[in-house]
């Protein structure tokens, strides 16, 4: 059936929300989350990481102990997520999870506010600075927030998950 | 309302994020007997005081953790990653 | 009694007239008025009536404490039942309506309780509803029901938005009197984490009212002072409106934000109310003291209310609460009182002061030192009292009556945690625990007396906190207090003899009561609350429970420290549902998962159900089917003799990875599964210890270190916890790790005989059964190479089948190919409805089998069962007497011997001929469907000794329904029993 057009369908085909002076909620592209397991004991290199990255900052996002999420906007073919899985032999497995999780930013001054309203973690920059990340909760659905910027934060969530998420933020949403 | 358990991978979270399995017994070796597995599975002390359980920290790094507390204060004297703890028995 | 505006003062905008109405009557007030202020500037005394004896009551405190003037506010959806007139802001339209009266406030027929009140005396419902035991249910529990609760809920739904939020501070300050101004800014110049809540819409608690001045500035403009320099504090967050209402475990403190309770309704995107929780390094309790009532005869008459309420009403709201106010004391507040009220321009008429020997220095008609109240009257509000003292008894004429019968800490937040309040004799109250971690109180709090003391002490706890917490500040200073009239020495005065004198207004507790309860035996503390009700009406005792604590230990001849508090427990006063709800209500209860295939079934006109969080397309009804069966029969049939496409996207699908990943394996699953080749799926059976099956699926092997393991839709979640426990506390020496993939993957089951022709149409590699036979599990390549997915061989229809998974995003766009490819073939889509009846007729089980007292045995798996692994989760309990004995129910066939005859999952299974009772019970039926390929309704029992007694006649019996079926026991496979059909 060569005549078949491969698209894909978002989980989330919204336009933002909101106006980024205040706080903007945004679907990130459906490009690529590599999710990366640490064979047991064996140290991965920041650079080594680093490699399966697109050269963008906070591309590499830790997860858990020997545990990482790769993100980037652009799709991966299954060539491609092959020669990158290979990269770190058996140091460490990496699944590819491109269309298992999804990107949501929230941005702008209001965005802790926002954020605060379904997540218990402290993120005061003193505590939480650009580049931490933590796996937690927003309200009852479990996400992975990375900060990327003063004002901005990153969300990645189960792609059968999105559509509430963002249901959530919007309504959270209300007086920014 | 809340408590908050200090995950040491991820920090104070609410217990929320988190799933209780119980005691945080050691299971049996495979030949350890009848009477062994029995308690293994059954039998739970249910004491007033200190207690090392077993929480899943299922909504954050998805570790096994060994929770110390006190089962009338709630008060928590230490958690530890439960790799860890499996280790420390062993050797 | 009659109350007034003043000519001035206050902090009310006089420039500015609001509307509102009390039972339909229009009145007016100002901006900065609460209800209460209002009422009582338009004179209206009588506010509510008591619960038990519907006895007239006003207005007695000025703040959260009030026990009586409960109104309801609000209209329909918004209608707010219960509301402390004092806490409710006045805004214009306010509707506000008087409770627990009928037909009026004014005429309630309710207040003939009052005249059997000997008969209701405490304990009276204990008493009283006892027997005969038939009356409880027809007579006593309509009665109780009526009777009970104030003012009565909406049924109209919330229109508003609610929320909950989370906050983090280096000190949170509950209270933002003179101690938490103090607190808040040393701890906010000290550059710390401040959260300074209070709960009244004005921040500065008694400067608001205080006569004092501080460094020669009035009290009101102190604050206002003060408040201006936190404001210029970013790191200070001051939240009004905000009840801290609970102190719970690791420092987390609850509170409620009234975020839109002043106005008619919320401003655009405000939510009504606001739950926060705040994590704090440390906090401090700067929440002042609440006066006491005295007791006395008549003390709830309208027009009797506490001392600092009658000031604050002068002076915060320019009200005056009468005309010829008395003032009844026992310690230097009584003169304190008088002196401002005087200043406020009321008419002070006497002051009663219990002590002796202690000269007032105020110029009042009236001083009686060593005098009490020993009675009031009036008809609905006070118009004299009655004054006893050394020289006999005084009557006179007066309108209002402020009590001061001392102060008790505010010290509840301290207790929730399980700290038992201390009784100091010094300060005649009880006072927080001590050694509390994290917590500390400051002020009238922790007993302070004066201004200035409040003033130093709130400073002094910051500043030794934040010093604690690493940063470097000092004490803020303040100038001079002038004008601090402490209390001075307090008389214990816990009640006075005479008539009936009230120590819980909203409950309708009397000092007789509790002497009552002392001799009836219930004169433990816990046992005197429950006895007489005192302390558990909404106000939680606020202004009764230490009063109740002395005179229980008069009557017992104890100190009140022997008798003890009842017990703490959050909240400190009420917090609405919807508070705590926040947006989980309705659509946004609970999170709803969508699989990627859900654009696709609504192409197909499909019938979704909810399945836990997901939402799983069920039928797919097409023109002309009216009944679900119709649909389902259709789709089962055309699965079995052409080709069907169902969405299997919500089966747990988990990839395991690792040098022991096989040996992993081989642990958790009873069968065996190290020697699984690459390229194969295996189904396998996970059990519990205690040897029952937990879980199956099928585990396929895409590489020698790289598992795919699929659970079921139910299980998904507690199967990959259970799995990250066996790898990280059983085995964390094996190399294994696993990644949910449940997510990445739609997941499309083909099944039928015409399947692998259409499946052919957009796989590029050759799909013959050579190339993949049955159980083959590999990744394929799709359209020409434009697409990678993963095909599995496998089938729970009993049909050949397949199982594709390709990349989420692309489901859709793939079953649509499969769907064209699959037209000319006859393909339908069919749901979960169809799914179950072709297991069912295969004899396949789910979680309907799999329910927790099932065995592998039970299920005719046995042989699954490995006896060459050494360990394996659940092999230690397998061999138990009861799990291996033959009686054991077991997995069979049943269908009725009249195929036009049905019968229903639950259905018990009786011998042929035995009585149906519970002792001839042999099984029960676990899952049953009508059949389109056997032609009757056909079902899966668990049966004593089943699987030998295929053929034997039975009788179908649910008691339930009333419905028996003579059926048929029979193999549990009725399709294709030889499997021919599975691996062409
Ligand atoms: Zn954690």
């Amino acid at each position: 059936m060569p005549e078949f057009a491969l698209v894909s369908r978002p989980a989330l085909p919204h336009s933002p929300v909101g106006d980024a002076s205040r706080v903007r909620i945004e679907a990130l592209p459906e490009g690529h989350v590599l999710h990366v397991l640490a064979a047991g004991g064996r140290d991965i290199t920041p650079e080594q990481l680093a490699s399966l990255g697109d050269g963008t900052a906070h591309a590499v996002r830790r997860y858990a102990p020997g545990q990482w999420f790769v993100v980037g906007n652009e799709a991966l073919g299954s060539k491609e997520y092959r020669e990158k899985a290979a990269r770190l032999g058996a140091d460490a497995a990496v699944s590819d999870q491109s269309h298992g999780r999804v990107r949501v930013a929230v941005s702008g001054s209001g965005a802790r506010s926002l954020l605060a309203k379904g997540c218990a973690v402290d993120f005061s920059p003193s505590v939480f600075a650009v580049g931490a990340t933590a796996a937690t909760l927003y309200n009852h659905i479990g996400i992975h927030v990375t900060r990327t910027a003063e004002d901005g934060f990153e969300l990645l969530v189960l792609r059968s998950f999105a559509q509430s998420l963002w249901e959530d933020l919007s309504v959270n949403h209300g007086e920014h | 309302m809340a408590s908050l358990i200090r995950c040491p991978h991820c920090g104070a979270r609410p217990k929320e994020e988190f799933t209780i399995r119980g005691a945080a017994v050691t299971r049996p070796q495979p030949d350890a007997g009848e009477d062994a597995w029995y308690a293994y599975v059954y039998l739970r002390d249910n004491p007033m005081g200190p207690f090392d359980e077993y929480w899943h920290h299922t909504s954050g790094c998805r570790r096994w953790l060994v929770v110390s507390r006190d089962t009338r204060t709630h008060e928590t004297y230490g958690v530890r990653d439960a790799a860890a703890v499996a280790g420390e028995s062993r050797s | 009694m009659t109350a007034y505006r003043l000519g001035q003062g206050g902090r009310i905008d006089r420039s500015r007239t609001l509307g509102f109405t009390f039972d339909g009557t229009a009145l007016s007030g100002h901006p900065g008025d609460t209800l209460a202020s209002a009422l009582l500037a338009n004179n209206r005394l009588l506010v509510g009536r008591s619960f038990k004896y519907h006895r007239p009551r006003g207005v007695v405190a000025a703040g959260a404490a009030e026990p009586n003037a409960l109104v309801t506010v609000g209209s329909a959806g918004r209608r707010e039942p219960n509301s402390r007139a004092t806490m409710v802001e006045l805004h214009d339209g306010l509707r506000a309506e008087s409770q627990n009266r009928w037909p009026s406030l004014n005429w309630d027929v309710g207040a003939l309780n009052g005249f059997l009140s000997p008969f209701l005396s405490a304990g009276f419902y204990y008493k009283t509803f006892m027997w005969p035991a038939s009356f409880w249910e027809k007579l006593y529990e309509p009665f109780i029901r009526r009777a009970a609760g104030l003012g009565r809920a909406s049924y109209h739904a919330d229109p508003d938005r609610y929320e909950k939020v989370w906050a983090h501070c280096d000190l949170l300050v509950v209270g933002a009197g003179p101690t938490g101004l103090a607190a808040a800014l040393t701890a906010g110049r000290a550059g710390a984490e401040v959260i300074l809540a209070d709960e009244a819409s004005e921040p500065g608690g008694s400067l608001l009212f205080d006569s004092a001045s501080v460094d020669g500035q009035p009290a009101g403009q102190f604050a206002t002072q003060i408040l201006a320099e936190l404001a210029t504090l970013p790191n200070v967050r001051l939240m009004t409106r905000t009840t801290v209402f609970g102190w719970f475990d690791d420092m987390v403190f609850g509170a409620a934000e009234r975020v839109s309770r002043h106005v008619s309704q919320p401003l655009p995107g405000q939510p009504q109310e606001r739950l926060w929780r705040i994590v704090a390094k440390r906090a401090i309790l700067a929440t002042g003291a609440e006066q006491r009532p005295l007791v006395f005869p008549g003390n709830d008459r309208p027009g009797v209310m506490l001392a600092d309420a009658a000031v604050s009403y002068a002076r915060r709201f320019g009200v005056g609460v009468g005309r010829k106010v008395a003032v009844f004391a026992n310690s230097d507040a009584g003169a304190r009182t008088a002196a401002s009220l005087q200043a406020a321009g009321i008419n002070v008429v006497a002051l009663v002061d219990a002590r002796v020997g202690h000269p007032a220095a105020v110029t009042v008609p009236r001083i009686f030192s060593g005098g009490v109240v020993s009675g009031t009257s009036g008809s609905r509000a006070l118009g004299a009292i009655t004054v006893r003292h050394a020289g006999g008894e005084d009557r006179f004429e007066a309108d209002a009556l402020a009590m001061a019968g001392g102060y008790s800490p505010r010290i509840h937040l301290a207790c929730h945690r399980g700290g038992k309040p201390r009784w100091s004799d010094a300060h005649q109250a009880f006072l927080a625990p001590e050694g509390l971690a994290g917590l500390t109180l400051a002020g009238s709090a922790a007993g302070a007396r004066t201004l200035g003391e409040c003033l130093s002490q709130g400073a002094a706890e910051a500043a030794a906190v934040v010093a604690d917490l690493g940063h470097t500040g000092t004490a803020a200073q303040f100038g001079a207090v002038d004008g601090d009239v402490p209390e001075g020495s307090v008389r214990a005065l816990w009640h006075v003899p005479g008539g009936k004198a009230f120590v819980d207004f909203q409950n309708d507790v009397t000092v007789k009561d509790l002497g009552l309860a002392v001799r009836e035996g219930f004169s433990d503390v816990e046992l005197a609350k429950r006895y007489t009700t005192t302390g558990m009406a909404t106000d939680q005792g606020k202004l009764s429970n230490v009063n109740a604590i002395g005179i229980l230990a008069e009557a017992r001849g104890v100190s009140p420290a022997e008798v003890g508090t009842t017990t703490f427990r959050p909240f400190y006063t009420p917090v609405s549902f919807g508070a705590l709800t926040g947006s989980s209500t309705g659509h946004h209860f609970q999170p709803v998962r969508r699989s990627p295939l859900h654009g696709w079934a609504e192409k197909h006109n499909a019938v979704f159900v909810e399945t836990g969080l997901w939402v799983r397309s069920s039928w797919f009804p097409r023109q002309g089917e009216t009944h679900w069966r119709q649909s389902v029969d259709r789709e089962v049939k055309t699965v079995r003799e052409a080709a069907g496409l169902c969405d299997v996207s919500t089966l747990g699908k988990i990839e395991i990875f690792g040098a022991d990943a096989a040996e992993f394996l081989n642990r958790v699953y009873c069968n065996a599964f190290a020697k699984l080749p690459v390229g194969k799926a295996r189904y396998g059976l996970m059990l519990r210890e205690d040897g029952m099956i937990y879980d199956d699926g099928t585990t396929s092997r895409l590489d020698e270190n790289h598992f795919f393991m699929t659970t079921t839709t139910a299980l998904a979640a507690g199967v990959m916890n259970h799995l990250e426990f066996c790898a990280q506390t059983l085995w964390p020496d094996l190399d294994v790790r696993m990644a949910s993939s449940t997510d990445q993957w739609a997941q499309m089951a083909i099944a039928g005989p015409l399947s692998r022709a259409i499946l052919q149409v957009i796989v590029d590699e050759d799909l013959s059964d050579e190339n993949v036979p049955f159980l083959a599990a590999k990744t394929v390549s799709l359209f020409g190479g434009q697409l990678e997915g993963r095909l599995y061989r496998i089938s729970f229809s009993g049909e050949l089948a397949y199982e594709l998974g390709v990349p989420a995003g692309f489901g859709e766009a793939v079953a649509d190919a499969l769907m064209e490819a699959g037209e000319p073939h006859g393909i339908c889509a069919y749901g979960a409805e169809a799914l179950g009846v072709l297991r069912i007729e295969k004899g396949h089980v789910t979680h309907a089998e799999i329910n927790g007292t099932v065995t592998a045995e039970d299920l005719g798996f046995g042989r699954m069962v490995s006896q060459k692994k050494v360990d394996f989760i659940g092999k230690h309990m397998l061999e138990r007497e009861g799990l291996v004995d033959a009686e054991r129910p077991r997995l069979v066939g049943v269908k009725p011997l009249n195929p036009e005859q049905s019968f229903r999952t639950g259905a018990h299974i009786l011998a042929k001929g035995a009585e149906a009772t519970l002792e001839n019970d042999q099984g029960y039926v676990t899952s049953s469907a009508f059949s389109p390929h056997v032609g009757s309704t056909i079902g899966l029992a668990l049966v004593t000794r089943g699987p030998d007694r295929h053929g034997e006649e039975v009788v179908i019996w649910n008691a339930l329904a009333g419905e028996t079926v003579p059926g048929v026991l029979c193999d549990p496979n009725f399709v294709d029993p030889s499997n021919e059909k599975l691996h062409a």
